[in-house]
This record gives structure tokens, C-alpha cells and sequence, in this order.
């Protein structure tokens, strides 16, 4: 690696797990203060990097396109909120042990599915096994039938459209379109403390940390160049005794546990999850992400997915009006003009005042699939 | 028998109704350069997805080896036991290295997902890289991107990372389209180079380069063998003039 890439990321990494926990225990009047409230968007941001990462994982590397990843991210969240709710107990709004969703339902007795939430380490495995699961069942099927491309991509809006349907409906017993919220504590801990949601912002920062360490070692392997190879012609990979179905196969779980950690993370930061967060739109929001920030380079998709967010919650706070136009421009300007998103695009320029010839990008050609999506 | 590379026998492959592979017997020694010309629409590369299991036929036998029946297999199970296939239009990883697009063909013991997040750098690893690449003269361009080679340079390329695997049959489908006629000599001088220790089949149209390469050579016409023997025999044969000579006439008649 380069050296000032490698100073770029030291830079990011400092500022994100050190400087802006410490600007948040600074007093007020300090100029250098990090409000709570700040704190508490970039921990939702810093979640929704975790995601991508994954994300870039499978379709920066692989040139699988999933414009699905809703579905995991829910998976993950769900299964945090569920123990979240139990944790209420009795402090709910009907004072019952069943959370008020249920009471409003007329549920008289806890699901056989939720029981298990109540224990703290099984929701802890159950965060990264349920959508890890689910992303096997679905990729094995997908993957083992050759669905590639384009047909890959519409199947896995499928996935996310259906998800989105079946997690709203009341009988499933998830909230239906209100989803799980009024979390009062975490572990044992209560939520409304700014301690807690600083710790919160920590523990998602260091697990951002160790998620991107985990892409780029599985990068930096042999694995990940087959992956590179699989996006570049698949037919050779397979005609050199790899098999491209389980790499896919792979690399689909990963990121899909990914997923799953960081709707972990966002439910108790947030404080509410829904099936909105689930459906296409969201999971196509998460594709910009990393296509703005750059595919293929792991800290893109970091960048990507704070950048837009950030831009995001500004925009809907000052402009609300203009903020889907601007995504649809975004996300046209990134396809016409930077293929290879913000961090490609420096580091061409980079490389261009260097004096060194640029690499020649071959664009995935998944690239109209997105954009005809979009 | 006992010394055949691969032995197909009654296979036939049919597209839609169109018998692309019409009872075919085709049959190949160890050790043996073995061209196959024919007409458009012969079966020539039919023959080749077959024996390398990218196409199933639906009738008959593919045995590689002793006894080993390609028709069940996969075609990454099929390149690991040592079938390895060249692409007409060269098929390379563009946005790795030259070195890269070698190091992954290499044969190895396996190559699932685990082993290829695990493996490090083996002792001799290097050197076969080295060597490859010095082979199909591609040494000093190794850590450039395969995606910055020229036509003729990807498709020694391609070459060169079907040799890394090491494999006992070569499956080549027309490695000299498109190339000039030095990258064409070049690559027939490898194509023999390479016959020395393994099997070769080579799929062609153009003639000059059969000549220069060519020790069997078989016809097909409509998905069956239509004569086989040594160059200058098969040359000579009327059905083969014929069947060349008439597919010329509806060419031109054609224009």
C-alpha cells in the first residue's frame, strides 16, 4: 500500500474511534464539543459503513450487485430489537410482560419464536447467524442455478420488496408497520444515558474497525483476487478449477452477516426499527453508498456510506425538498462521470500528478442495472 | 486403448433439433498434437464444450484417461483433474496482473474457498510463476494489469495460465484469430513447444497455420469425423476438397 493512503486511513480511523468520542466528553463551550446529538448520527452513520463494507465486498470485488441488503440489515436489527423489547418487560406503556404491540394485538401469550430473545448471548449469535443463514439459503439456491448479473440483482429487489411485505404484515408478530421501538435498555443498561450511547458509538466504531480489517485480510488473500477474477470473466475462473458459485456463495454470507451486526448496532443507537428499513429503496440507497464512495477499495464504501448520510440529514433538515433530487443526481453524475467514485477518482488524480499512467478501470457492467433501477 | 487421453464415443449434442455432435467417435493419444478443422457449424467447439463440460451430451460417453467419465462432472472439477481449456477470444483477468492471472491458475491441491484465504506463497510457487511467464514471453510485462496488454499478449497470456495448470489435455479453440502473421508463427512454435509433454487439440480455420503445426488432423462435417489422418492424406482426400470446395461455392454465391 502507499504511504498516503495509509495515512488517509490512519486520519479516518483516529477521528472516527478517538476524536469524536473525546469532542463528546469536552463541555459545551468548547469549540471542539461533539454534541450528543452529532454523536449519535455518526454512530447511525458509522453502522450503515459497516454495511457497505460488505456490501463493497460483494459487489466491488465479486461484481455481484445485491440490491437487497435491506433484508439483512433488518434481519440483524430485528433480531436485536426483539431483545430489546423483552428487556422493557413490564415497563411498558400496559405495564405487561408482552410488548405493547402484542397487548394492542390481542396476543395473549409470547410467540414461540421470540422466546430465545430473552437471552443476551443467544440474540448476540442470532444477529450474525439469522441473516448468515438466510443469505446461505437464498445465495446457495441463487448461485447453484448460474443467476448471475442483472437477473441476480432483480431477484434480490424480489427478496427485498417480499421481506418488506411480509415483515409488515401485524400476524407475523414483529410490530407490523410501526416495527419494534421504545427501547429502554441495553443489556441491562439504560438507553436515555448520553454514557450509554457513547459506549454505543464506541462499540460500533471498533467493530467497524475489525469489519474492515476482516474485507481487507479476506482481500489481500488469494480469495479475494479470485473474487477480482470472478468479476472479470467468470467463464476462466470456472475453466481454472475455482468455482465461482461458492466464492460467491461466500463472499454473499459475509456480507450479509456484515449486515446483520450493523442493524444490530443501529437498533439500540436509533431506537426504532421498522420494515421500512428493509425494502427496496433503502437497500438501493445502501448501493450508492458504494458506488459514490468507490467501489473495490473497502474505505470508499466507508466514506460513501458517512458522506451521502451526512449530506442526507442535512439536506432533509434544511432543503427536504430537494434531498430524493439530489440522490438521483448523485447518483447519475457518479455513473456518467466517476465510475469508480470519489476515493477512484483521487486516487487517479493522485496518481496522474505522480506522472504514472492510470489504470485502465473496466467498469462491472452491472453498472445499468443499477442505474435503470435507481 | 489403454493409452487414449480422451475417448468420446456415440456422444451426441443436439441444440434445439440441430444435432450440433452427430454420433461422434473421437479419440486422441497421450502425447499427441491433433488438429480439427471443418466447415462453420462442423461441431468444432461443441467438441470442445463437451470435453470440457460445459455442455452435456445427451447421448454417449466422454472418457478421460483410463476411465474417467467427464459426463457428471463439473467444468471446474474437470480443469482440476488436468483438462485445460484456451479460449477463442482471449479470456484473461484484466484487472490483475499478469503475475496474478498465472499465480491463481496454477494447479494446486485445492482451490475452494478456504484454502485460498489460508494459503501463503508456496516455496516453488515463484519460480513456476517465473517460468511461465518466461515461456509465452510475458517476464518483463508481469506486474503490469492484463488489462493493458495488447490482443496477441492476452492471448499468450490465456496460453500461458492454461500451461500453469499443469494440465494433460490442452483444449485450444483457433488461438491465432486476429493475430499478425509473426504473433501467428510465434504462437504455433509454443503450441508445438507444448505438445512435447502433453496432449494438444487444437480447433482452426486458418489453413497456413495448420500447415504449420498440424501432424493429425481430423475433419468434421455436420458433427461427426468425417476422415482423419496425416495432413497431406487428409489434404488430398476429395470428400474433404469437396466439402471445402462446396462450402466456398455457397460463399461466394452468397456475395
Amino acid at each position: 500500500m502507499l504511504k498516503p493512503e495509509r495515512l488517509g486511513l490512519l486520519t479516518v480511523a483516529l477521528i472516527l474511534v478517538v476524536l469524536l468520542p473525546l469532542g463528546n466528553l469536552l463541555p459545551p463551550s468548547s469549540p471542539l464539543h461533539v454534541s450528543n446529538f452529532t454523536l449519535n448520527l455518526f454512530g447511525k452513520f458509522l453502522t450503515y459503513a459497516i454495511l457497505a463494507l460488505g456490501l463493497d465486498l460483494l459487489w466491488g470485488y465479486a461484481g455481484v450487485l445485491s440490491l437487497g441488503h435491506g433484508v439483512f440489515f433488518g434481519l440483524g436489527a430485528y433480531a436485536m430489537g426483539m431483545h430489546l423489547m423483552l428487556e422493557i418487560g413490564s415497563k411498558s406503556v400496559y405495564q405487561s410482560a408482552l410488548p405493547d404491540f402484542m397487548v394492542w394485538n390481542q396476543v395473549k401469550e409470547l410467540p414461540l419464536f421470540w422466546r430465545p430473545f430473552y437471552s443476551a448471548p443467544f440474540t448476540l449469535v442470532a444477529i450474525v447467524v439469522v441473516p448468515a443463514l438466510f443469505a446461505l439459503v437464498f445465495g446457495f439456491l441463487a448461485f447453484r442455478s448460474r443467476v448471475r448479473g442483472v437477473y441476480l440483482s432483480i431477484i434480490t429487489q424480489a427478496l427485498a420488496l417480499s421481506a418488506w411485505l411480509v415483515f409488515n404484515r401485524n400476524e407475523m408478530n414483529l410490530g407490523g408497520t410501526n416495527g419494534l421501538a421504545d427501547f429502554k435498555t441495553v443489556f441491562g443498561i439504560p438507553l436515555n444515558q448520553p454514557s450509554t450511547q457513547r459506549m454505543l458509538y464506541v462499540v460500533t466504531a471498533l467493530t467497524l474497525v475489525a469489519a474492515w480489517a476482516l474485507c481487507r485480510w479476506i482481500t489481500q488473500s488469494r480469495a479475494g483476487k479470485v473474487l477480482v477474477a470472478i468479476r472479470d470473466s467468470e467463464t476462466r475462473v470456472l475453466f481454472s478449477g475455482y468455482s465461482p458459485a461458492s466464492y460467491k456463495l461466500f463472499v454473499f454470507v459475509v456480507s450479509a452477516a456484515l449486515a446483520g451486526v450493523a442493524g444490530a448496532l443501529y437498533a439500540p443507537q436509533v431506537g426504532i426499527i421498522t420494515p421500512a428499513k428493509m425494502g427496496v429503496l433503502p437497500s438501493i440507497e445502501m448501493v450508492v453508498w458504494v458506488a459514490a464512495g468507490g467501489r473495490g477499495t473497502l474505505i470508499g464504501a466507508v466514506l460513501g456510506a458517512i458522506g451521502v448520510n451526512w449530506i442526507q440529514s442535512w439536506l432533509t433538515t434544511s432543503y427536504p425538498d430537494v434531498w430524493l433530487l439530489f440522490l438521483g443526481a448523485l447518483f447519475m453524475s457518479v455513473v456518467l462521470f466517476i465510475p469508480d467514485g470519489v476515493v477512484g477518482a483521487l486516487s487517479r488524480l493522485a496518481q496522474r500528478l505522480r506522472r504514472r499512467p492510470a489504470p485502465r478501470v473496466e467498469a462491472p457492467q452491472l453498472e445499468r442495472a443499477t442505474d435503470s433501477t435507481a | 486403448m489403454s493409452d487414449a487421453i480422451v475417448y468420446l464415443e456415440d456422444v451426441t449434442v443436439a441444440y434445439e433439433g440441430f444435432k450440433a455432435l452427430d454420433r461422434l467417435n473421437f479419440y486422441m493419444d497421450r502425447r499427441e498434437l491433433r488438429v480439427v478443422i471443418g466447415p462453420n457449424g462442423a461441431g468444432k467447439t461443441t467438441l470442445l464444450d463437451v470435453i470440457s463440460g460445459r455442455v452435456k451430451p445427451e447421448h454417449g460417453r466422454v472418457i478421460f484417461g483410463r476411465s474417467t467419465d467427464l459426463t457428471t462432472l463439473s467444468e471446474n472439477q474437470i480443469a482440476a483433474l488436468g483438462i485445460g481449456r484456451k479460449f477463442q477470444t482471449p479470456s484473461v483477468f484484466v484487472n490483475l496482473t499478469v503475475w496474478e492471472n498465472v499465480e491463481l491458475s496454477l494447479r494446486r491441491p485445492s482451490k475452494g474457498v478456504l484454502s485460498t484465504l489460508f494459503d501463503r506463497d508456496g516455496a516453488g510457487e515463484r519460480d513456476r510463476i517465473g517460468a511461465t511467464l518466461g515461456t509465452v514471453g510475458l517476464g518483463p510485462k508481469a506486474d503490469a494489469l492484463a488489462g493493458a496488454l495488447s490482443h496477441g499478449e492476452r492471448q499468450w497470456l490465456e496460453i500461458g495460465m492454461v500451461m500453469a495448470q499443469d494440465p494433460e489435455l490442452l483444449l485450444v479453440d483457433e488461438p491465432v484469430a486476429g493475430l499478425t502473421d509473426e504473433e501467428t508463427a510465434r504462437t504455433g512454435e509454443l503450441l508445438v513447444d507444448i505438445a512435447r509433454d502433453r496432449s494438444v487439440l487444437v480447433i482452426e480455420h486458418d489453413m497456413e497455420f495448420v500447415r504449420q503445426i498440424a501432424r493429425t488432423v481430423t475433419v468434421l462435417h455436420q458433427g461427426a469425423v468425417l476422415c482423419e489422418g496425416p495432413r497431406e492424406q487428409v489434404q488430398s482426400d476429395p470428400r474433404v476438397l469437396e466439402v471445402y470446395l462446396g462450402q466456398r461455392k455457397e460463399t461466394h454465391a452468397v456475395r
